[in-house]
């Protein structure tokens, strides 16, 4: 049997509350599950069958439910789905050489959640608007394109740099609808990421962490930044457990 | 696990479900090399790996050239160079019988370079 | 049509519990994992440092900052 960790919890406020609160949730495969303590932190352990982990969407749903259950009392790290240890004594000295780094990002976690905000563009009308402003901007280059000769491969590198520059274009479009992004939620003073160009469509993919109670903010200016941008479609989506600000691996 | 976390959405719900899904994929991070495919397996592992510095080294060139710092001589050995790069390509993915598709395992962070 | 709406909501919001819960949180080993014959053998760890030969330069003269 071995032992598939959910989260990693900070107990220094309400530990009185840990038991009663493990009592009334089951794990995955319907197993019991309990604490394995180290200072201040505590995993979240259910004892299952290595086996019978798989890649099961039902399962990972329900794993998310698990964190989903501990995350609103408690301030936690959530583990990615398939975190498993052979023991506890593992698990302990698994704490033991990360502690610090577990112990930081606790704290930068604490009392906030995760929002997501992705930002779909039609592709097509943004990149023929793009498309109109480049060739405009290769007529005016200093280096238009390479005229003096015509050979095959100055005709390829006229092709792979006209696609280049478009490319550029729509890249510099994605900064500056992110530097909005950023200028509105300044105020919040949030932490935030940003995946550019995940897909074709998706040109944003941002992630932000913040108090809770923030919310009706966010939503708010996320409103409002609609208007600025007909041409896109914008997605918000929270509070989360903060998956997207716990990037440790655990030696 | 109801509750539901979409807070705010423009636009049609079911091309963001299209497209959410295409950026989700749970089985694409793993490579599963079986009896049946352990050769095409093996090339599309290596292959992802050499499309990604190839289009790397194919932006990287593209931004010399835009510089201006390079001669006519140069750009055109770049150009024949890159062409055949690409074409070089073209034949390996036909002869493991993989598209651009197949090359897109999820390679984590790096997989957004693609 | 309203039906429509909770059930893509539903769909969404699954999609991205997902994408979190497979993709992010604490991991305690690396980034692919190739399986053979549906058996997990490898992590490959893939952590590579890309940079432009301009950068490069720049790096070893004590000119440019890696941005984080």
């Amino acid at each position: 049997m071995e032992f598939l960790i959910y989260a990693l919890l900070s107990v220094k406020n309400n530990s009185g509350k840990l038991k009663p609160l493990l009592a009334g949730i089951k794990g995955i495969f319907g197993e019991s599950l309990f604490a394995v303590h180290f200072d201040t932190v505590a995993a979240i352990v259910g004892e299952i069958k290595k086996v019978d982990l798989t890649t099961d969407r039902t399962r990972a749903i329900e794993y998310a439910g698990v964190i989903e259950s501990l995350t609103h009392q408690f301030t936690l790290l959530p583990m990615r789905y398939g975190s498993m240890m052979e023991s506890t004594e593992a698990i302990v000295n698994m704490f033991e050489r990360n502690h610090n780094e577990i112990l930081q990002n606790l704290e930068k976690v604490e009392d906030k959640f995760e929002f997501g905000l992705k930002v779909f563009c039609d592709s097509e009308k943004i990149k023929a608007e793009v498309r109109a402003k480049s060739e405009a901007s290769v007529k005016q280059s200093s280096n238009p394109e390479l005229e003096i000769k015509h050979s095959v491969y100055l005709d390829y590198v006229n092709q792979k740099l006209k696609e280049h520059r478009l490319e550029e274009l729509l890249m510099s479009y994605v900064d500056s609808v992110i530097a909005e992004i950023k200028l509105t939620l300044a105020q919040l003073n949030t932490f935030d990421k940003y995946r550019k160009m995940g897909t074709e469509k998706n040109i944003i993919d941002a992630v932000f962490l913040l108090e809770k109670d923030k919310k009706d903010e966010v939503l708010t200016m996320i409103e409002g930044l609609k208007d600025k941008y007909p041409g896109l479609n914008f997605i918000l989506t929270g509070p989360w457990p903060p998956y997207s600000f716990v990037d440790i691996t655990l030696i | 696990m109801s509750e539901n976390k979409i807070l705010f959405n423009t636009g049609s719900l079911d091309e963001l479900s299209e497209e959410i899904g295409k950026i989700t994929p749970p089985e694409e991070s793993r490579l599963k090399l079986t009896p049946a495919n352990a050769d095409s397996g093996l090339a599309k592992l290596v292959l992802t790996l050499v499309e990604l510095i190839r289009k790397l080294v194919e932006k990287q060139a593209m931004r010399r050239v835009d510089g201006g710092s390079l001669t006519e001589a140069e750009i055109e050995r770049l150009g024949e160079t890159l062409m055949k790069l690409e074409m070089k390509m073209e034949e390996l993915k036909k002869h493991f019988n993989l598209t651009d598709r197949d090359l897109n395992i999820n390679l984590g962070p790096l997989g957004e370079l693609m | 049509m309203h039906d429509n709406v909770i059930d893509r909501s539903k769909d969404l919001t699954i999609l991205e519990l997902l994408d979190r819960v497979l993709n992010k949180g604490v991991i305690l080993t690396g980034d692919i994992v190739i399986s053979v014959a549906d058996v997990d053998l490898i992590y490959l760890g893939v952590k590579l440092m890309l940079s432009s030969v301009e950068t490069m330069e720049q790096l070893k003269s004590g000119q440019a900052i890696i941005k984080k």
